[in-house]
């Protein structure tokens, strides 16, 4: 059976090739701006993009119309979500409070949210990794890590 | 020719080269026995590091690596059924059923001694074929290397297989990054939106980082993987010296597979998989016995293992020379030898001898320690990689991950960036838009402008100027070849399916 009309326009495919119209289109104004011989190659891809994104879309509507289902892209939409949050959550952290503090949290954290549950581990996965980071990076390299934007740095 | 050759091997003995590959080798053997992280991720992730190392200490990490990821991949193939990267799938049908039989541990000695016979064939043919290759690229000019960059990406999006639309989206997308910054002849900014961090562009290792090492470390923490504990115990492993007669037998398969497993990196696009997959068919088509196989035989390991380690070397033919990458960790590897300020290509060869014939040399190395970790202890010890937490590895790796985007210029818009790469390159992975035409845009992108550019300039704004001479047009054969190739193949195999 041939899919409803909106779950058809969120078909995965369908969302990305949108997705990359839109964005391409975007990024074609200030081409115009540009002399021609330094607009070419990247007007000559951006309109490439929008070519084949429109190829993209009719072929995934065509699909949808057949009745082929959209697949998936992930069994554990929480987890992915969850999973992408904490990492883009630690950059953060470690932008605006400091990199050790970040990290000390961080790592056991997000191994305990994803299923690792022995504290001893942890502890001991967490003092390794921030001791030989600071060992290597920090006194061996003279590596600079953020300090973190809060506190004045 | 080869004199460059031997001069450059006094170098990689320096200790500090030699302990690179020893290390990148280990390395590899762990990254590649985690079910979900390859080779092109440990790469990805180890080339911001690099930065502050010698190019000859880098390469050697990256070569231990490659060489080290590809057998590593068998030993969750042999013990779980699970290949831990995808070119050792081949490994799982006969390197399971001995593993259920008790003889997991010869399987895996089999698996490192025909991963080191592949590998230690690859760097021979590395050797041998990549300098005449390069004397004849130093003939070319502008408008033959505008047409090499050409062929390079249809190569790369027509031959990988899959669908031809994604593909050609992905180097678009590549190519579009490649001219974010400072326009290369007239300075005039393009995209950077007033960002001064965007003025030198985009640094590849940002977008290696991101395409490569996000998407990993999303599935390592969307799946939790249940080994149920590998016990040493139960391999049976004995001493490779005790191991090694019962191998003598497979020397045909060897001598075929590696042949097979060259000639596949050499050709864009096809990769470790598809070498494994032919050598273990040919294998199994001339074998005496063919019913056993599937059932345990010991000589499918070896057919699968030598291919896909053979395929290793052999990939960088095309990019050291050409700067075409035959597979994925071949692409990142150009953006570890960029990153050293080493431009691939046929100046790579005449500006920097010590530093690529040192890098072959490190190959043949990497492929040979392979063998010194089959004993049984290491084979043990390495199986017991499986038992490793995943959650805690996804979380150690994002770290790794920070820091090394960070230590580039010390500024956490590179980060953010990096952190966009990786959402556009998890849905790309998870759409199935191939990631290496992505790269080899970026890496391609502003040398076939500067070169398309500079030829139209020569020919006074004449484009006609690109198909003034033989190579040229040899070139532009070649790329219609690869871009009609496949659609023509595919033709004629439904038709002679429908007669």
């Amino acid at each position: 059976m041939p899919e409803s009309r909106n779950s058809r326009l969120t078909r995965p495919e369908t969302l990305t090739a949108l997705g990359i119209i839109v964005a391409a289109a975007g990024f074609l104004i200030p081409t115009t701006a540009l002399r021609p011989i330094s607009a070419l190659l990247p007007a000559a891809m951006l309109v490439g993009l929008i070519v084949l994104s429109v190829a993209l879309l009719v072929s995934d509507q065509r699909k949808a119309r057949a009745g082929e289902p959209a697949k998936s892209m992930t069994q554990a939409p929480k987890r992915v979500i969850g999973a992408f949050l904490l990492i883009v959550t630690y950059a953060l952290a470690c932008d605006f409070i400091g990199f050790y503090v970040s990290t000390a949290v961080t790592i056991p954290l997000v191994a305990w949210i994803f299923g690792y549950r022995s504290p001893i581990g942890l502890l001991i996965a967490t003092v390794i990794v921030v001791g030989t980071i600071w060992a290597i990076f920090d006194f061996g390299m003279s590596q600079d890590f953020p300090t973190g934007r809060f506190w004045g740095h | 020719m080869y004199s460059d050759l031997l001069h450059a091997l006094p170098d990689v003995f320096a200790w500090t080269n030699f302990a690179a590959v020893v290390i990148g080798v280990i390395a590899g053997i762990v990254v590649g026995a985690m079910p979900g992280l390859s080779a092109t991720m440990a790469i990805s992730v180890l080339v911001p590091f690099t930065f502050g190392l010698e190019p000859l200490v880098a390469l050697g990490l990256m070569a231990g690596i490659y060489n080290g990821a590809m057998y590593g991949g068998a030993i969750p193939a042999v013990l779980l059924r699970i290949p831990g990267t995808p070119a050792a799938v081949a490994t799982t049908f006969d390197g399971y059923p001995m593993a259920q039989k008790g003889e997991g541990g010869f399987a895996l000695q089999v698996a490192v001694v025909s991963s080191a016979f592949g590998g230690i064939a690859s760097a021979f043919a590395l050797m041998l074929l990549a300098p005449p290759l390069s004397k004849v690229t130093l003939l070319f000019g502008p408008s033959e290397v505008f047409w090499v960059a050409v062929f390079g990406l249809a190569s790369i999006i027509f031959l990988l297989g899959g669908n031809p639309v994604k593909g050609l989206i992905s180097a678009c997308f590549g190519v579009f990054v490649s001219v974010i910054g400072s326009d290369p002849i007239y300075g005039n900014d393009r995209f950077t939106f007033g960002q001064l961090e965007m003025l030198d562009g985009i640094n590849i290792v940002i977008l290696l980082v991101g395409l490569y090492a996000l998407p990993p470390v999303i599935d390592l923490l969307e799946t939790p993987l249940k080994t149920d504990g590998v016990s040493s115990s139960k391999l049976g492993t004995q001493s490779l010296w005790k191991a090694l007669p019962r191998m003598k037998s497979f020397w045909k398969t060897w001598l075929r597979g590696s042949f097979l497993g060259i000639w596949i990196g050499i050709l864009p696009g096809a990769g470790g998989s598809m070498a494994a997959f032919m050598s273990y068919n040919e294998a199994r088509r001339t074998s005496k016995h063919p019913e056993k196989w599937g059932e345990g035989e010991p000589e499918g390991v070896a057919a699968a293992e030598v291919a896909n380690n053979a395929d290793t070397a052999s990939a960088l033919i095309p990019a050291l020379t050409l700067g075409i990458p035959g597979t994925a960790v071949a692409a990142v590897m150009l953006g570890g030898l960029l990153v050293h300020g080493l431009q691939p290509g046929p100046m790579l060869f005449r500006d920097n001898p010590d530093i690529v014939f040192g890098f072959m040399w490190q190959f043949l190395f990497g492929a040979i320690l392979l063998v010194l970790l089959g004993g049984s202890l290491a084979t043990n010890s390495f199986a017991r990689l499986l038992n490793l937490p995943r959650p805690l590895l996804g979380s150690v790796i994002i770290v790794l991950m920070l820091i090394g985007v960070y230590s580039i210029h010390g500024r956490m818009f590179d980060v953010y960036l990096m952190l966009g790469f990786g959402a556009i390159g998890w849905v790309m992975d998870r759409l199935k838009f191939p990631l290496p035409p992505v790269v080899l845009g970026l890496i391609l992108g502003g040398f076939a402008e500067e070169n398309l550019r500079l030829a139209l300039r020569i020919g006074r704004g004449d484009p006609m100027i690109l198909f003034q001479n033989t190579t040229s047009l040899i070139l532009v054969a070649l790329t219609i070849a690869v871009v009609v190739g496949p659609t023509l193949k595919k033709r004629y195999i439904d038709s002679r399916k429908k007669a």
